[in-house]
């Protein structure tokens, strides 16, 4: 009795987590009209793929592309460089390493809404609006969330590596790059995953700083489909589909990274 | 002497890479953190400090700046809608936090039992915290469609006319922060039930054997022993709901009648909407002057708190 009571408390839990996602699904192949005609519960009667047509007919492949290409550069840029800061951070010894260290985690204190405005204000005086290097240039060079995250996972390895291969005659390059990153898979995987996440899903630099199609990402371009009186919500619902689909497919293979990010911030 | 000379020059050539080595040797801890140092000071540190001159100065992009010297902060206080949007963020932040932490922790209870496929529906719980917050606004809208939406059709089922959810005052709010708690508690869940799974099972047999309820045994061994993880959860949390944007923008644009313009909204509004830089960095200011303050009350509050050493 037990056991079926909290099996039922689990299977109501997983369909609010789920339903959400369904109602995007059901909804992305409906016509207008079904949307007042069916149950939003219930698929269209018959499914269209119109509007998914319509969207990728028209200007929606170029910021699908763009918002690829905004979270490729983005990640690429934080496994780069978070990668030899959080080295130095946790297994270099160098003068002023500990103030430098909690300063990067003090920044993290900083709201974003503090940096915006500032952040637009020196884009325009570099001529970086609505460029691709406007949009970028703030969060290739890696976040401190990042850097802590890798920090913490370097402290864990083994003390000595180095050592050893210091006497064999490795360099530093050579010691971070063919002794330590072979080791530290699992948490480039992780914060890997968490970057792409998090930038495929960024929404206010991207509003702020661009405005043309040119460097236009998904979520700006939905943002604008809801305006006035009358939303469409098949078409707004096509464009989420897109937007989510990458996300949820990265989540089924790959969730095993994304609850090893909590084991890494988490407190140990 | 040229006999000499050979092995002399390739003796200083020798010195000389050694020379260059030891410089790389010495140096190369700053190469490493290089990167991301000029990132922090461009792109955080250095608009702090812009944010502060910001705020002594009226500019409206089109125009020159003028000096103003402390007047946005004298007509900030003097704002009503400033404080209106502080207690309407204060509000989200109560809806939200209690919530989301309460239920993370209940679930991270039940998803700790041995049943069977329950790493399925732990995955099943943490997978809204991948969904793209601004889609997600979309989303709840179409939930909340007063005609067609999914619950008011829901409600329609049973006779009921469900109310127009996000155009009234009393109800945009919590709808809104509903948003957030279903996004976030799976998330929770997972570093609650980590430190659950921290707590050695000795504990609880040693308190049952000594007699304790269940109800004992949760607030006075687990509840404590999840301290740190309860302050983790919280700080991060707290950061996050104060400063909620993404969402409000997609849902509800700060109304109706600004009863869901919570604070990173208005600022964002100031700054991009009415194009008043001076007076949005003051407002941001005062916004980051908050979260520090909340901030250093929780871990306080938390540090107050024994902890207990389980390694």
């Amino acid at each position: 009795m037990k056991r079926f009571l909290l099996y039922a408390v689990l299977v109501i839990g997983a369909f609010v987590s789920v339903f959400p996602y369904l109602l995007v699904v059901l909804t992305a192949f409906k016509d207008r009209a079904q949307l007042h005609t069916t149950a939003p519960w219930l698929p269209g009667d018959p499914m269209t793929t119109a509007n998914l047509e319509k969207l990728l007919g028209g200007d929606f492949p170029t910021f699908i592309l763009n918002t690829l290409l905004m979270t490729l550069a983005l990640t690429a840029g934080q496994l780069v460089f978070t990668t030899f800061a959080a080295y130095a951070f946790a297994r270099l010894r160098f003068r002023g390493r500990e103030v430098l260290f909690w300063l990067f985690v003090a920044t993290m204190m900083v709201p974003v809404a503090v940096t915006v405005i500032p952040l637009f204000l020196i884009m325009r005086q570099l001529d970086l609006i609505n460029t691709w290097g406007g949009l970028l240039v703030p969060y290739i060079l890696g976040t401190p969330y990042g850097i802590f995250l890798m920090r913490q996972f370097f402290r864990g390895l083994p003390a000595g590596l180095e050592e050893a291969a210091r006497i064999d005659g490795a360099g530093p390059l050579t010691i971070l790059l063919r002794v330590l990153l072979p080791l530290c898979k699992p948490a480039l995987g992780t914060l890997a995953i968490i970057t792409v996440i998090s930038s495929w899903n960024s929404f206010m630099w991207p509003l702020i700083i661009t405005s043309g199609d040119e460097t236009k990402v998904i979520t700006v371009a939905l943002a604008a489909l809801k305006v006035g009186i009358g939303v469409d919500y098949t078409a707004i619902m096509s464009g989420g589909l897109i937007a989510l689909v990458p996300m949820v497919v990265i989540f089924i293979f790959f969730q095993r990274y994304i609850v090893r990010s909590v084991v890494l911030t988490g407190l140990k | 002497m040229t006999a000499d000379a050979r092995p002399l020059s390739a003796a200083t050539g020798h010195r000389r890479r050694g020379k260059a080595r030891r410089r790389w040797h010495s140096l190369h801890p700053y190469v490493f953190v290089a990167p991301s140092l000029f990132g922090v000071f461009a792109f955080l540190l250095l608009p702090v400090l812009i944010v502060f001159g910001l705020s002594l100065f009226d500019w409206e992009l089109l125009s020159d700046p003028v000096f103003v010297g402390l007047d946005n902060y004298v007509a900030m206080a003097a704002d009503g809608t400033v404080w209106s949007s502080l207690g309407v963020t204060v509000l989200y932040v109560l809806l939200c936090i209690p919530l989301q932490t309460v239920l993370a922790l209940a679930l991270a209870m039940l998803v700790n039992q041995k049943l069977r496929g329950i790493k399925f529906f732990r995955a099943l719980f943490v997978i809204p915290w991948i969904a793209t917050p601004m889609v997600l606004g979309l989303v709840w809208s179409w939930i909340f469609d007063p005609r067609d939406g999914a619950i008011n059709r829901f409600l329609e089922v049973f006779g009921v006319t469900g109310p127009a959810w996000l155009s009234e005052t009393s109800l945009a709010l919590p709808a809104v922060a509903l948003v957030s708690v279903w996004q976030n508690t799976g998330y929770n869940m997972l570093f609650f039930l980590a430190g659950l799974q921290g707590i050695p099972q000795e504990l609880h047999d040693a308190s049952s054997v000594d007699g304790a309820t269940p109800r004992q045994r949760f607030f006075r061994v687990t509840l404590p022993l999840l301290n740190p993880t309860m302050f983790f959860v919280m700080v991060t949390n707290m950061i996050g709901a104060f400063q909620a944007f993404d969402t409000i923008y997609s849902m509800t644009a700060g109304g109706p009648s600004e009863s869901t313009t919570v604070f990173n909204y208005k600022i964002f509004h100031t700054a991009f909407r009415e194009f008043d830089f001076g007076y949005a960095a003051t407002l941001s200011i005062l916004l980051f002057l908050i979260i520090l303050l909340v901030t250093m009350a929780q871990i306080r509050f938390f540090s107050k708190r024994t902890t207990y050493d389980l390694s």
